[in-house]
């Protein structure tokens, strides 16, 4: 009973970091740009087809961690200045934006689909043996993924608290004009955040498909909900929030999966979801008008 | 030529499936700018309880459902209305308040995805993923009509029920009521400041579009007599709102002939194009081409795939009252 | 208004494509003229594609004999895919337009499972035959007379596991199926039958599809104990489930549906596994008792039709599924043959004829041989690439069930048979 819970949690904790490295991309952004971006997963899908193809050309293990995250930072970077800021220019607004946004995903996953023949590749490249810790039975390549995953919210904590930087992108996300006024090279920071954004969400990309071992056009679009559910749990813009929102869904998901039906596992964890919105609406409140707007 | 009677009569049926479809995500997100995401899971909930209390008690053997019983045309569709909107006041009563549309938007989403999961999981609620078959079309057997005439005597009656919306859904856009919603719309603030209760408003359109969709899924339900998850993934709601895109935000004839066009035209034309590429690979572009005309349609527009209130609202004042005094005072605002 | 000049653009645009689109049809219809079509009413797209894809690659082949021996009366045959996503709602319009545009229409494969319910109807008032794959218990009673179903019943699939596991000596089953409407459609006959052989039941986990990890059910399934695994779900899960199971220490030998025993499947699960593979993974498919000429000839035709056959093409000289419609395509012509009639009417109720054994008929293993044997005014038995054919008044035939190992190239390895005599013999309730 004690072993079935305490191993469920850690289980939970191996879920959580699979979606954190990919809710702390998306709230980073989330936070500055305020784009409800939902091509984020189609980003995703595109890594973890990078990620595949140069583990076929001999760029294995966890390299392809970087191949994956180099992908997803060029690829959001010229959705965000291209397209999203194109958008802008032409007043699209908040919702507007995130219409941008679930157009382009439809685009870049179905596209997906039709280069990859709607095939599924196997990607069992970082398969390990088990490691037991107490009571829990996970596998080395996982308790990696935790680490990876720790030492992404520790990087981000110390990019944003400890740095010009981070000064300047916590300043932008507050108010982007007071920011802009008091001379911070607002664009950079925009450019900046985009890659960062789109750096995690490959990595991200790359860490789902190291655990599931198949990649797939549908990769990122099953798992964007979870992403996005962690996300507006957490708080926009707080690494801290995304990755204690990822732990709470990863660990009832887990316990939901241990005690009861597995079918009903991820409903629980969206259900959370529900629940935050029932009862901490302030997170979630919608802004007066003119206070929450696009920063591109 | 009976061949082509029967195709042409099945997509009559399903557009006036879609119309219902569009003039309820219309009103909804045209009107009151509430972007309902979910719109499928008030259509499926509306196909289901129309499908059980079709069926027959549940046998428990060959499929499983809640609800069983087996009542007559047209007490199935007044139930199917009935729960699409009893499920829309549930869902609309926690996602509606007040909360930025990206959110809601996305939160709906969300919540048709959680949907097809419960209902997949738990089967003894609609027999899971295998779903629910052999829903009797009404009268199919009473009715002295050879098959073929059913079908158009079906798609009639599907027609009657769109006029029948139709004339509800502008009669209510042109009411005080409607005119309301369209202050919330453009000048949320100020709406709320003249004593309007936006969330009450925002709950009303909800559970109205709410019950014009469960009737869509009656419908659909009665004609195809098979229900399952695979009938209603989240993206079906995509296509509808595409259709209200191509046809014009806010603009009920424009509406549906933009369900003539995407959900009837653009995705039965491909069917006669012969076979190129991999098979499946016309469906993948038909999708992009959705996502396509998303992205077109919020590039000519991108202040407002929600209506300009100077255009369209003051076309329809013109149309109904010079006073409009409501908006008249949002205006001047 | 700009916004106006652009809608009607797109307006035009849109009947411009339309008309342009049945110029075109109404051109290649008359071009078709003379050539008779198979079509393929199955799930091309969405969560079941490879049930299209399984298809393809045994129509193909069955399209390339047919016509390379002279085709069927001086007609040669063609394929048409009609996609139904696996969704009754958009199998229906899918397929009357192909009633209302297809010419020479001879036969359908299919429908799937998943809309046979609304189609099955609709084809046979349209007097249509169907060589169907619905598994479901329904049709085991089938009386339309336009359907026939060469696969076994979910049920028998399901039994025939039981069957063999017990052969085996295990008596500790786990139970792991997805959540999809394929994998659910075949957990029923499984569960059932493990009953009826009273054998344990000690887990049975649902997964949902395509989720990151499945450590809770992987660990629930190992602390139970069983000594195999009875399994189906679609090929992404499985690989997730079972590369965790693997690299947790905690696998035990696998028994899989006949559904398993698809490409997308086993690449993903060989994936996941690695050499441990080809030991632990067993599944149960259609099969033939003994390799008799009629396999060689369906190798031969896969082998000619590779450009057309979906790719991996090596992966469709055992799939189970294209066998079958092999097989069906194949009887179907010859039944065409034997009456001298291109007609559904007049050769449908032929096609048992050309198939079920009886006295002094002569044993067919390919179309050639069927159509030379006819031509020399003999009765024939088509014994087919998945064996023996011998439909009961039900339209239904289901032969022996073999275990099968996978090789690392996707080539079945043949381990032993389930008779069909055994699988009627066992009392499966509710199925």
């Amino acid at each position: 009973m004690w072993g079935t819970l305490v191993s469920a949690i850690g289980f939970g904790v191996v879920l959580a970091s699979i979606i954190a490295v990919a809710a702390m991309g998306f709230t980073i952004q989330f936070g500055l740009t305020n784009v409800l971006n939902l091509s984020f997963g189609a980003v995703m899908t595109v890594a973890a087809f990078a990620a595949y193809l140069a583990n076929r050309h001999g760029v294995g293990g966890w390299s392809g961690l970087v191949v994956g995250g180099a992908a997803g930072a060029v690829l959001t970077l010229v959705l965000g200045r291209g397209v999203f800021k194109a958008y802008a220019r032409r007043g699209a607004r908040l919702f507007e934006m995130m219409m941008v946004t679930l157009g382009l995903s439809l685009i870049i996953d179905y596209a997906i689909q039709a280069i990859s023949h709607n095939n599924i590749y196997q990607f069992a490249v970082l398969q390990s043996t088990p490691l037991q810790l107490g009571s829990i039975l996970i596998t080395r390549t996982q308790l990696i993924i935790v680490v990876i995953s720790i030492a992404i919210l520790v990087a981000l904590q110390v990019l944003l608290r400890a740095t010009k930087i981070g000064k300047a992108l916590r300043a932008m996300a507050a108010d982007p004009d007071l920011a802009r006024a008091s001379g911070i090279r607002t664009d950079q920071i925009v450019i900046l955040t985009w890659l960062l954004s789109g750096f995690l969400c490959g990595v991200a990309g790359v860490v789902y498909v190291i655990n599931s071992q198949s990649v797939g056009y549908t990769t990122g679009q099953l798992f964007l909900p979870l992403v996005v559910s962690a996300a507006i749990l957490g708080g926009a813009g707080s690494p801290v929030g995304a990755v204690l929102a990822s732990l709470i869904m990863g660990v009832v998901t887990e316990v939901v999966s241990a005690f009861g039906s597995a079918a009903y596992s991820t409903v629980a964890g969206f259900g959370i979801l529900v629940i935050v919105l029932l009862s901490r609406p302030s997170s979630v409140r919608g802004g007066q008008a003119g206070h929450e707007q696009l920063t591109l | 030529m009976t061949a082509w009677s029967y195709y042409i009569s099945t997509l009559a049926v399903y557009f006036g499936v879609n119309v219902l479809s569009a003039l309820a995500l219309n009103l909804q997100f045209g009107f009151a700018g509430v972007v309902n995401f979910g719109y499928i899971i008030f259509q499926s909930v509306g196909a289901y309880i129309a499908a059980v209390v079709v069926l027959g008690p549940s046998s428990g053997t060959f499929q499983q459902y809640v609800f069983g019983a087996r009542l007559p045309f047209p007490i199935p569709l007044l139930l199917a209305t009935a729960a699409g909107a009893v499920l829309s006041l549930l869902i609309g009563l926690f996602t509606l308040r007040n909360i930025r549309r990206d959110y809601q938007a996305a939160i709906l989403l969300i919540l048709s995805l959680i949907a097809t999961q419960v209902v997949q999981g738990y089967v003894p609620l609609f027999n899971g993923s295998n779903g629910l078959t052999g829903i009797a079309r009404p009268f199919s057997s009473s009715l002295p009509l050879p098959l073929q005439d059913y079908q158009w005597a079906y798609a009639a009656w599907g027609l009657v029920l769109c006029i029948v919306v139709y004339a509800l859904v502008t009669w209510l856009s042109r009411s005080p009521w409607g005119r309301a919603l369209r202050a919330m719309r453009d000048q949320e603030e100020a709406a709320t400041a003249i004593g309007l209760n936006i969330t009450a408003l925002r709950l009303q359109v909800f559970v109205i579009g709410g019950a014009i969709a469960g009737l869509s899924g009656g419908l659909l339900v009665e004609y195809i007599s098979a229900w399952s998850p695979d009938a209603w993934g989240y993206a079906e709601t995509f296509v509808i709102f595409t259709a209200i895109f191509v046809g014009g935000v806010g603009n009920y004839r424009g509406v549906v002939l933009g369900v003539l066009l995407v959900p009837i035209l653009f995705l039965e034309l491909p069917r006669f194009l012969p076979q190129f590429g991999y098979p499946g690979l016309t469906d993948s572009l038909e999708w992009i081409a959705i996502g396509a005309i998303w992205m077109i349609c919020l590039y000519v527009r991108p202040q407002g795939i929600v209506p300009e209130k100077r255009s369209i609202a003051r076309r329809r004042e013109k149309a109904d009252s010079p006073e409009a005094p409501l908006t008249g005072q949002m205006e001047a605002a | 208004m700009h916004v106006q000049k652009i809608r009607i653009a797109v307006v035009v645009c849109v009947v411009a494509a339309c008309a342009m689109t049945v110029a075109v049809t109404a051109r290649g219809s008359s071009a078709s003229g003379g050539k008779l079509t198979v079509a393929g009413v199955i799930a091309i797209t969405g969560s079941s594609d490879f049930e299209g894809a399984n298809q393809a690659g045994g129509l193909y082949p069955a399209i390339y004999a047919i016509n390379a021996a002279g085709g069927v009366l001086g007609n040669q045959v063609v394929y048409k895919g009609v996609d139904t996503r696996g969704d009754p709602a958009d199998a229906l319009p899918a397929v009357q337009q192909m009633l209302a545009t297809t010419s020479n229409l001879i036969a359908v494969a299919g429908p799937d499972t998943s809309s046979a319910p609304t189609i099955v109807p609709v084809l046979n008032s349209a007097k249509v035959p169907m060589m169907a794959v619905a598994g479901e218990s329904v049709y085991d009673r089938n009386t339309a007379p336009y359907f026939w179903r060469l696969f076994p019943p979910d049920a028998a699939n399901g039994t025939a596991m039981a069957l063999w596991a017990k052969r085996k000596g295990y008596t500790k089953v786990a139970a792991v199926f997805g959540t999809d409407s394929g994998s659910q459609g075949d957990r029923p006959g499984v569960i059932a039958s493990l009953k009826s052989l009273h054998m344990q039941l000690v887990a049975s986990v649902d997964l949902t599809s395509s989720q990151p990890t499945y450590l809770s059910s992987v660990r629930k399934v190992i602390a139970s104990h069983p000594q195999v695994i009875m399994t189906e779900s679609d090929a992404t899960t499985a690989g997730t489930f079972f590369g965790e199971m693997k690299q947790l220490g905690g696998l035990v030998p696998i028994v899989g549906t006949e559904a398993t025993f698809t490409s997308p499947w086993l690449t993903a699960v060989k994936g996941a596994l690695g050499s441990a593979f080809l030991k632990e993974y067993t599944g149960l498919i259609t099969a033939p008792s003994k390799t008799t000429p009629a396999v060689k000839a369906y190798q031969q035709a896969v082998t000619a039709a590779k450009k057309q056959v979906p790719s991996p093409w090596q992966s469709y000289l055992s799939n189970p599924f294209s066998i079958t419609y092999y097989d069906g395509m194949i009887a179907v012509a010859l039944a065409m043959v034997a009456t001298h009639s291109t007609k559904p009417s007049v050769f449908n109720n032929a096609i048992p004829q050309v198939t079920n054994p009886g006295p002094g008929k002569k044993v067919v293993y390919t179309f050639a041989q069927g159509k030379a044997a006819l031509a020399a005014g003999k009765h024939i038995q088509y014994i087919g690439a998945t064996g023996l054919i011998n439909f009961d008044k039900y339209h239904n035939s289901f032969g022996n069930q073999e275990a099968v190992q996978s090789t690392s190239s996707l080539k079945p390895v043949e381990l032993g048979v389930v008779t069909a005599k055994q699988i009627e013999a066992v009392p499966v309730k509710g199925a």
